[in-house]
């Protein structure tokens, strides 16, 4: 290829760079995406540090002063002196170390839920892209119409109600519930991925940059295929966050439905679940905690895809304050 | 009858967008008489659709009229309210856009949609106004019009929809027609088709028309007058044949001389203006065309020049005027 | 409009089968074998023999399904082998079927109530503040989950306020439509509220897509009044899209009131799938399933002729 030609490419190809450039400078000025991230860092070192900013071991069950019972409310003691901050649940463990490791659980499901989707959906995605139109297309996003016909919550539902609850055993391997839990939310997202996925490899593919590349000849379609990746990586990842906020919701659901981590690990969906039998009793925070802190994720990751998703295309989120 | 039926002085409408204030319509000033029709002519963005809309007060965020005067019927428009102005949209003065799909409500029957106009304007019974949408409708040249008043607008060929929406606009007797670009869509045929119409319309209503487009060829057949604007300017002003037979300013020079002629001897390039239309953001010093000129001088580069009276009904905005003849 | 309808209704049945093969091998990933699942502690080589001939496992796979699937399109879903031995899964299905629906339909009444007066206002005001408000609120109502909300709808006015909203369980409509009306309010806006956050910002993104539209233009250079082009401009052009959108969300609200049920402790099909995984009652899960697809295909499919009567454009095909 001409130096000329490979020049033109280049061109081409810095001028679509620039986006991701833009990306970053309208991410930096948006407000609600600020907010979101800096909610999500919060989490994030939560998740990280829980084992040092919990105040109790999550599983410990502590008596509570003598004429009284558990559930205690925020700010008071356990028989032996322990604060519980945030009070404690019907065993005495503390509810604010419980939300805490709760926390972490339902990030690691999420982000091992969405990294596995991750890797299925856009793998699928990209191969559909790739060969628009052939057989392998269609068979793939058949295959995806076909999941999407199910509700999510419903498939999860079902897939759970085949592998069963608790730990999963396949003959002699054994895959743990968390592992389990991750695999069957992977399964119910990934089409999405794959539909987006395939969307934006398409969008790429029909750019001029692309042509550039295509006249200029063989190594042209090295840089090519590099570049088309990278340039999917913004709406993927607007995707991907968005993405957080379904998978947190959606484990959440099956924790409270009780399908998720089983007891004593804490959870919490499932501290939802029990807060149910002590509503009438007055213990609002045994309800009100872990429903704060779940609201708060999904809030946070939502706000973040929201603000991404502005960040990417400008000129859409112009439209709407018009 | 001397009377003018629209007049307008020193309009400015400008847009205050993100990116900068766009002047569309920068200090404008035309009339139009009681039963004349008057040709605006210009490129996309030369401001003719902006005047127009400007008229009906149908300017919005980020758009302003800023200064001027529209003078019609003993008002000056600018400076009725909102109100008053809704009672002349559509009755005094009747507006026809250039797509007529998509200026079409897709949900409602063009019945529904004359109707509606006869409804807000007119004491007319339900009764009446049904008998009065199918005599619209006849008037415009549409076959079996009761049949077509419960049809849909995408159920129209798009000759048909262009009448229907003439039907709409000479539904209450306007004084005063606006044709912006009505048969760009159109191919040559339905075009002549469309022309005819409106000039049997005009003769038989007694309307004033403007009729805007960049087509010079279509003005020459349906005006008396005809007004060139350039970059949100007018540059000339002329009776139709003296246009033709001899225009003043460069640009009209320029748009004649691009227009393919039959007895044009073979190898000739078709000839186009040199350059682009600015860019209405950021217009040169001076006047607005001398970058494209191939007369211009540092004066043109330097001071703007105003329209101004050649005589025997002509208008001219170019410093250099009076020695066109020459160049 | 006909020619539209039977394409869709052909592309349906396919995705119907291939959905019904899914659920029909959904019970073949059980590791072990479903009969050993089920029979949990109990197992006797012999009994474990009995109830495989029983359930015909020991055909071949397609036989098995081409007998699950003949029996289930009349209507036979089977026999519960943990809930209630011997109940006729469909029998089970139908006596709470109604709860679900019911609970479904209520959610989108309360969603459509909040989310299109909203939708259409913030779509007209369009000042940057209550722009900003709005989308903030509206993101506030996704990101609540609705069995929190179910929960705090309880704490507020169950208990705070008591009955009879937080009275809770279930009073048919046979028996009384204003009792069971009443304590069908909290589950509704619990799980309507989320919904109505998405179907205000469709709403609104719908709306503001028609207002920038050309007839709109005209119909004011007319000098319609306001009011008029409101209602028959943009409303009504802005509506069609979004009840298209909603109609094909049943499947979310299916989904959502599976958990809602748990919440108000409903007796729907909801609560009823969730006992079966627990007691791992492969033919009440397979039953369920199958129902709600299948309840989802149809109304997909009637929403589209609803959008086909909706917009004169499909209804009467065009002359284009």
């Amino acid at each position: 290829m001409s130096d000329q030609q490979r020049d033109s490419t280049k061109l081409g190809i810095k001028a679509h760079r620039g986006l991701l450039q833009e990306f970053w400078h309208n991410f930096k000025r948006n407000k609600l995406s600020l907010v979101g991230g800096f909610i999500v860092l919060i989490y994030l070192i939560i998740a990280i540090f829980a084992p040092l900013l919990a105040p109790y071991n999550p599983v410990e069950q502590f008596n509570a002063p003598k004429g009284e019972h558990n559930p205690l409310s925020p700010l008071s003691r356990s028989r032996e002196g322990h604060l519980f901050l945030l009070g404690s649940d019907k065993f005495g463990r503390d509810i604010l170390s419980r939300a805490i490791y709760g926390t972490k659980t339902l990030l690691e499901i999420a982000v091992g839920s969405i990294a596995i989707a991750f890797f299925i959906g856009v793998a699928m995605g990209a191969v559909a892209g790739y060969r628009k139109g052939t057989w392998v297309d269609e068979l793939i996003m058949r295959a995806v119409d076909i999941m999407l016909s199910f509700p999510t919550l419903v498939l999860a539902i079902a897939l759970l109600g085949a592998f069963g609850i608790g730990k999963l055993r396949l003959g002699p391997i054994v895959i743990s519930n968390m592992a389990k839990i991750m695999v069957v939310i992977a399964i119910t997202y990934s089409p999405r991925f794959a539909r987006v996925m395939r969307g934006v490899v398409l969008q790429e593919m029909a750019e001029d940059y692309v042509d550039a590349a295509k006249i200029a000849g063989a190594s042209g379609r090295r840089i090519l295929s590099r570049e088309i990746l990278v340039n999917t990586i913004p709406p993927i990842m607007v995707q991907a966050s968005l993405m957080m906020a379904t998978t947190v919701l959606t484990s959440s659901s099956l924790s409270f439905l009780g399908l998720g981590l089983q007891p004593p690990h804490p959870s919490l969906g499932i501290m939802l679940n029990e807060a149910r039998d002590f509503l009438f009793l007055g213990a609002w925070w045994y309800a009100i905690v872990p429903g704060v802190f779940i609201s708060l994720a999904i809030f946070g990751f939502n706000l973040l895809g929201d603000g991404l998703r502005d960040s990417l295309d400008p000129r859409q989120a112009r439209r709407v304050h018009r | 009858m001397n009377e003018k039926l629209l007049v307008i002085e020193d309009l400015v409408t400008r847009f205050h967008t993100e990116d900068g204030v766009v002047k569309a319509v920068d200090g404008n000033s035309l009339h139009v008489g009681q039963r004349e029709t008057l040709g605006i002519v210009g490129e996309s963005g030369s401001g003719k659709t902006v005047t127009a809309l400007s008229v009906m007060r149908l300017i919005e965020n980020p758009g302003r009229i800023e200064r001027g005067s529209i003078r019609f019927m003993r008002s000056d428009l600018l400076k009725i309210s909102e109100k008053e102005m809704q009672a002349i949209r559509g009755k005094a003065i009747a507006m026809v856009f250039q797509d007529s799909l998509s200026s079409l409500n897709p949900t409602l029957t063009i019945g529904e949609q004359i109707g509606r106009v006869l409804r807000f304007h007119t004491k007319l019974s339900s009764k009446e106004i049904r008998k009065r949408t199918v005599d619209l409708l006849t008037q415009v040249g549409i076959p079996e019009p009761v049949k077509r008043a419960s049809n849909y607008p995408h159920e129209f060929s798009g000759g048909m929809r262009q009448r229907a929406l003439i039907a709409m606009a000479i539904s209450c007797n306007p004084a005063l027609l606006i044709l912006d670009e009505p048969t760009t869509a159109l191919d040559v045929t339905i075009e002549a088709q469309v022309f005819e119409l409106v000039d049997e319309l005009k003769a038989s209503y007694g309307m004033g028309t403007i009729l805007i487009t960049h087509d010079l060829a279509v003005v020459a057949a349906s005006c008396v007058r005809v007004i060139i604007m350039y970059a949100g300017r007018i540059v000339e002003e002329a009776g139709v044949d003296d246009l033709y037979e001899r225009p003043l300013h460069p640009y009209t020079r320029g748009l004649l001389n691009s227009i393919p002629r039959l007895d044009d001897s073979m190898p000739t390039r078709l000839y186009s203006i040199p350059g682009e239309v600015p860019d209405l953001i950021s217009l040169p010093d001076g006047c607005n065309f001398s970058p494209r000129c191939r007369y211009a001088t540092d004066t043109c580069r330097r001071d703007e020049p105003r329209v101004e009276d050649v005589g025997q009904g002509r208008f001219v905005a170019c410093l250099r005027v009076n020695e066109i003849d020459e160049l | 409009m006909g020619i539209y309808i039977l394409k869709r209704l052909l592309l349906a049945i396919p995705t119907l089968i291939v959905a019904s093969m899914v659920i029909f091998l959904l019970i073949h990933l059980a590791p072990g074998g479903p009969v050993r699942v089920m029979l949990g502690p109990m197992q006797d080589a012999v009994l474990v023999e009995k109830l495989r001939h029983q359930l015909g496992l020991d055909l071949p796979l397609y036989q098995q399904y081409f007998r699950w699937a003949s029996k289930a399109l009349h209507g036979d879903f089977g026999i519960s082998v943990t809930i209630q031995r011997g109940a006729s899964v469909m029998g089970l299905i139908a006596q709470r079927l109604s709860v679900t629906l019911e609970v479904a339909a209520l959610s989108m009444l309360v969603a459509l109530l909040i989310a299109v007066p909203t939708g259409i206002l913030s779509a007209l005001r369009q000042n940057r503040l209550s722009d900003h408000i709005s989308r903030i609120i509206a993101l506030l109502g996704v990101s609540i989950p609705n069995f929190f909300l179910g929960i705090l709808l309880i704490l507020v006015f169950g208990v705070h306020f008591l009955r009879p909203w937080g009275a809770g369980g279930f009073v048919p409509l046979s028996k009384s439509v204003a009792d069971n009306l009443i304590r069908m309010v909290l589950p509704a806006i619990a799980l309507g509220t989320a919904y109505s956050a998405v179907v205000m910002r469709m709403m609104r993104s719908a709306m503001l897509d028609v207002m920038g539209q050309d007839y709109v233009r005209t119909a004011r250079a007319m000098g319609i009044g306001k009011a008029s082009i409101v209602r028959r401009d943009i409303v009504k052009n802005a509506l069609i899209p979004v009840i298209t959108v909603m109609g094909n969300s049943i499947g979310y609200l299916l989904g959502g009131s599976i958990v809602t049920e748990t919440v108000f402790r409903l007796p729907g099909v909801g609560n009823l799938i969730i006992t079966g995984v627990f007691r791992r009652d492969f033919p009440v899960i397979q039953g369920i399933v199958l129902t709600i697809v299948v309840i989802r295909i149809v109304v997909n499919l009637a929403v589209d002729l609803l959008y086909s009567y909706l917009d004169p454009r499909i209804r009467y095909g065009g002359v284009e």
